[in-house]
Formats: C-alpha cells, structure tokens, sequence
C-alpha cells in the first residue's frame, strides 16, 4: 500500500538555525506512528512542517501524492488535522462550540452549518468522551478534558491523516489511556495518525512503528521494541534504556538509567 | 441551554435599553425638550401621524441640528469603540487589548494637534477630524511597516511595534503643543479629553460613512475571527489564510477606530468594558459578541454624553474623563473578582 502522507529530505531552519535535517517519513492509512525525541530534537517543527504549516527550506512533503503546496487550503484541511497542546485561548467558549470550529474547511467563512457538521461535532464529542461537557466552557475544564477537547476539534475535521504534537502532556494516567484508545478507535477507521510522544513507555505499547528523532535528524525508525533497544536511543537521550517481559503483559515494560556520569 | 436563554436574555435587555437611552438622551440636556413631542417630530419626517403637541420652534431647531446628531454620533462612536475592542481582544487573544494598542489614539491625536498648531482646523470646516483620521490611519500603517520589516511579525512583536510607535506619536503631540499658541491650545485639549460639544450632521457623516460598513464588515468576518482567536497554528491548521486575515480584520478595525477617534477624540474603556462585561454573558463567538458589543457601546457613550451634558451646568466634565472615572473602577473591580475567582 502506498503512503498516504510523505515527506522526502526535508530541511527546515528557524532564525538561521537548521532545526530539522534531511528528515524523511512514509504514514501509511490505519498505522499508528509514535514521533520521539529528547527536547529541542525538532519534533515540533517535523509535526508542524508535515502540517503546511511551516515552509521547508528544501525537500517536499506530499499527501496522497500532492505536494502540500498544491492543495487548497480548505481541501487540505478536509484531509489532514492537526492537535497541538491546548494553549488556553479560547476559555469562554462552550466545548461544542469549540468543537464545531473543526468544521470551519467543510463551511469556509460565511455558508451556515448543516446536520452533516451537527452529526460530525456530536460524532467526534462522543468519540471522544466529553459529550456530556458539550456546554461546559473550556475554561472550565480540566487539562485532560481540555486536551480531549482539542482532539475531538481535530476528528470534526473528517481528517484521513492526524497529526498530534504531545497529545498526553499533562494528563493523568487515566486520561492518558482514555486518549489513546480514542487514537486506536480512529486508526481502526483507517486514519493514519502521527503523535509526538513523550513518554516511551506509553509510545512504545500504543504504536505500530517508532521514529526517533534527534538532533533535527531521523536517527532510527522500525518497531518500537527495536528503536527503543537501538544505540541511537541510548545516545539520544543520554539514557540506557532495558526492556524487561513481564508474563502479564503483552509489552515490554522498560526502565532507564542515567548513562552520563 | 442555559447558555441560549441567557444569551437571548441579554440581548433583548440591550435592544430594549438602546431605544429607551436615545429617547432619553434626546429630551434631556441644558433645554429639557418633551419626549413624546421628539418621537412624534421624529415619526413625522417618516411621514407617521404626529400624536404629540408639535416642538416649538427654537426647541425644533435645537433638537435636529444639535441634539439628534450629538446623540446619533454617541451612539455611533461608543458602538464602534466597543467592536473594535471585542475584535481586537479575540486576535490578540487578550482581555487588554483596544484600538490603543494599533496606534490609533495617539496618531489620531498627532493628526488632530498638527491641524490645530498649523491654524488649518480654524480656517477649514472639518480639518481637525480629518487631520486625526489621517494621523491614525498613518500610525497604523508604520505600526504594520515596523512590525513587517522582519518577515511576518507574531502577535507579540505587532503589540509591542504598536506601543513603540504610540509613544513616538505622544512624543511628537507634546513637541506639537508646546509650539503651539496658547489661546489654540484649549482646542486641542478640548478634543483630546474627548467629548461630542459642537458635533454636527457632518460627523455624523464621517461616523456613518466608515463606522457602520466597518462594523457590518467585522460582523461578516464573524466565523474567520472565531478561529483566528484559537491561536495562529490552530487557525492555520484549518485552512484560514491567517495573516491575510489579520491585516483585513486590523485595516477594517483601524478605519472604524480612527472614524470614531477623529469624531469624539479620546473616549477610554468604552472598547474594554463593553466586551469583558458581555464576553461571560453572550459567549465569546463573535456573531454573538459582535452586535451585543455594539449595542452596550452605544448605550454606554449615549448614558455618558447625556451625563456630560447634564452635569456640565454645575461642572465641567469632559466624556473622555467620564467613561474613565466610571470605566476604570469598574474595570479593577471586575479584575479583582476575576483573580479571586482563579
């Protein structure tokens, strides 16, 4: 199957800095791909270039087939959503309110919403968990119900591809595992999701495949069990990584040890 | 549900209110005229069937060519005023933010002493609102200049160029005033205290001219400011062309700003209020927050120019100094409720 998302050599710099090199990615639709690195490896900017949202220096990036470039604005936004962590802007605005701004590709600035974006906002809310917050305000929500808030916007979009930057940070446990069986469900949908994860342990028992980024470069990429075991990780992050069976467990469970003296 | 009704409430309280506040601030004033004897003057120009003892004459000729246009442009100026802030609080994604910030009072201010210290507002009908009109307008042109010098600014850089180039435009009016003559000098504190003494059916032309299309323009850019205030990635991300959008919804901000400005001078904590007291009552989508901003900006100035005017007889109370003395404690006291809230 050929990829639905693509990115060939990409080069990016940010105030004549190169902050992403020569990085190349494939998402397939249904796949499940976990972004890691240590901090300032470029994860963000990877994400947020995938998106169209920055320019490369050099190097393209192509969704089904079209380089990003080419596609009109609201068709690309039909296609491909992305999450970014919540920055709390939008605090008096009701969560189905918030929701319904992800239909804003499909109804462009002034045609009015339809039963289609109705059902799509309901779909997404309950997809997501938070139907019974639809006339909370976001403001007064938790970090979690938030972040839940934000996805449930992104899957208004309708999107064949999602793009999360940290879609976990700052959420307890609970509603870690509550956003990833969402991720799952929509995978399962055929959508092909891309998230930036921080913590290893969570990426490693959620993804199909595992990039690990650093230094602005693609350093290892395969199953989550072979990156996270590769020494590009244990240079990486500076860490030495075990991975440990647990009978119980259908994953490895790993702990890491400070590798610098 | 809840939300609906109290959103619906809130704006008939408003559309109530409005009307009741123009009639009121017709009849009152230094020649209290009847109020039933106004609304039937005023009907009969729409050809209705008068149903009040005609004005007399001089209450006739002091009711259309003073009191209606001063209380028009109040209207006109606080709704305006109140819009503009609304937007700009959602763009910049910040409670504080008004047409201050782009530049507009201060270059308006330049523009208007300019005029006064070359003797053009004595000698040409107008000049002084003109000439403020095209100093804000030239603030917020050097203020987008500035801030575009170095690629696409972030919203953070726009703020700050807006309030370097605001204290360069203060600088200059205050190189302005000391040059100029003394008995030219109450003119252009009379203008920069903010008031609507002496307005006529010329500004109320200016005003309608720029204010209402503005306004009516900002309303239908409702949806794309509703994304453009989740932030600039959020807002890219589906699919808003974000930074042609933000120059629109500023040019559009900056015209309705600068007509209101140049017509009344300095009005403070009109743009402010208006839309921090509605935001939690109305929501903050902006073809919710919009009309209600609107209505309650209009009503606030027309309450504080009919105060102005009234009080005037015993004392000397510009508006610009009453929407303060009323905006500012009002403003501190809803921030202290806000940071006990949190």
């Amino acid at each position: 199957m050929t990829a639905i998302l693509e990115a060939r050599d990409l080069v990016v710099s940010r105030g004549g800095r190169v902050v992403l090199r020569d990085a190349s990615l494939a998402l397939k639709a249904g796949e499940a791909v976990a972004l890691v690195g240590p901090n300032a490896a470029g994860k963000s900017t990877f994400v947020r270039a995938l998106a169209g949202l920055l320019q490369p220096t050099s190097g393209l990036v192509l969704l089904e087939d079209r380089p990003i470039p080419a596609w009109p604005r609201d068709a690309l936004a039909r296609t491909l959503s992305l999450v970014t962590p919540e920055e709390g802007g939008a605090v008096a605005l009701t969560v189905r309110d918030r929701v319904a701004l992800g239909r804003y590709p499909y109804r462009g600035p002034f045609l009015p919403f339809i039963a289609a974006d109705a059902d799509a906002v309901e779909r997404s809310m309950r997809q997501t968990g938070i139907l019974e917050l639809a006339g909370r305000r976001i403001g007064t929500l938790s970090a979690g119900e938030r972040q839940l808030a934000a996805l449930a916007r992104g899957l208004a979009q309708e999107p064949r591809v999602l793009l999360l930057d940290e879609p976990g940070a700052h959420l307890d446990v609970g509603h870690q595992l509550q956003l990833f069986r969402v991720l799952d469900a929509v995978r399962e949908c055929g959508v092909a999701v891309l998230a930036v994860v921080h913590d290893l342990q969570r990426a490693a028992a959620w993804c199909d495949r595992m990039i690990l980024l650093a230094e602005g470069r693609v350093r290892a990429e395969g199953p989550p069990r072979d990156v996270l075991a590769s020494s590009a990780c244990a240079e990486g992050f500076g860490v030495e990584v075990r991975g440990h069976t647990v009978p119980s467990l259908p994953h490895l469970l790993y702990s890491f040890e400070d590798k610098r003296p | 549900m809840t939300e609906a009704r109290r959103r619906r409430n809130v704006l008939l309280v408003l559309t109530l209110a409005f009307p009741v506040a123009l009639s009121l601030a017709l009849a009152h004033g230094s020649v209290p005229l009847p109020i039933g004897s106004v609304l039937s003057s005023i009907g009969s120009t729409f050809g209705l069937p008068s149903f009040a003892p005609p004005l007399e004459p001089s209450a006739q000729a002091i009711f259309w060519t003073v009191r209606l246009p001063r209380v028009l442009l109040a209207g006109l100026v606080g709704g305006g005023l109140a819009v503009v802030g609304a937007v700009l609080q959602s763009v910049f994604r910040n409670p504080m933010a008004d047409s201050g910030l782009l530049g507009v009072g201060s270059g308006a201010a330049f523009g208007a002493v300019l005029a006064v210290r070359l003797g053009w507002s004595a000698r040409v009908f107008l000049a002084l609102p003109v000439a403020a009109f095209f100093g804000a307008m030239a603030a917020i042109v050097l203020v987008y200049l500035l801030a575009h010098a170095a690629g696409r600014p972030s919203l953070q850089g726009l703020l700050l160029t807006g309030i370097a180039v605001s204290a360069l435009a203060s600088a200059g009016t205050s190189v302005l005033l000391v040059a100029t003559e003394e008995f030219r000098v109450k003119t252009v504190l009379f203008w920069l205290a903010g008031g609507l003494e002496g307005r006529s059916w010329s500004h109320v032309q200016i005003g309608a001219v720029f204010i209402l299309p503005g306004v009516a323009l900002l309303l239908a850019f409702a949806r794309p400011l509703d994304v453009l205030a989740l932030g600039e990635d959020e807002a890219g991300s589906l699919g808003l062309p974000v930074h042609a959008t933000r120059l629109a919804v500023f040019a559009l901000a900056a015209l309705v700003a600068g007509a209101a400005t140049s017509i009344a001078g300095s009005v403070p904590f009109v743009g402010l209020i208006a839309p921090h007291a509605l935001r939690p009552r109305v929501g903050p989508l902006a073809r919710h927050l919009l009309p209600a901003a609107f209505l309650a900006g209009g009503l606030l100035v027309v309450l504080a120019d009919l105060g102005a005017r009234t009080l005037s007889q015993s004392l000397d109370l510009p508006l610009g100094s009453l929407t303060a003395f009323v905006g500012a404690p009002y403003f501190l006291l809803a921030l202290h409720a806000n940071e006990g809230r949190e």
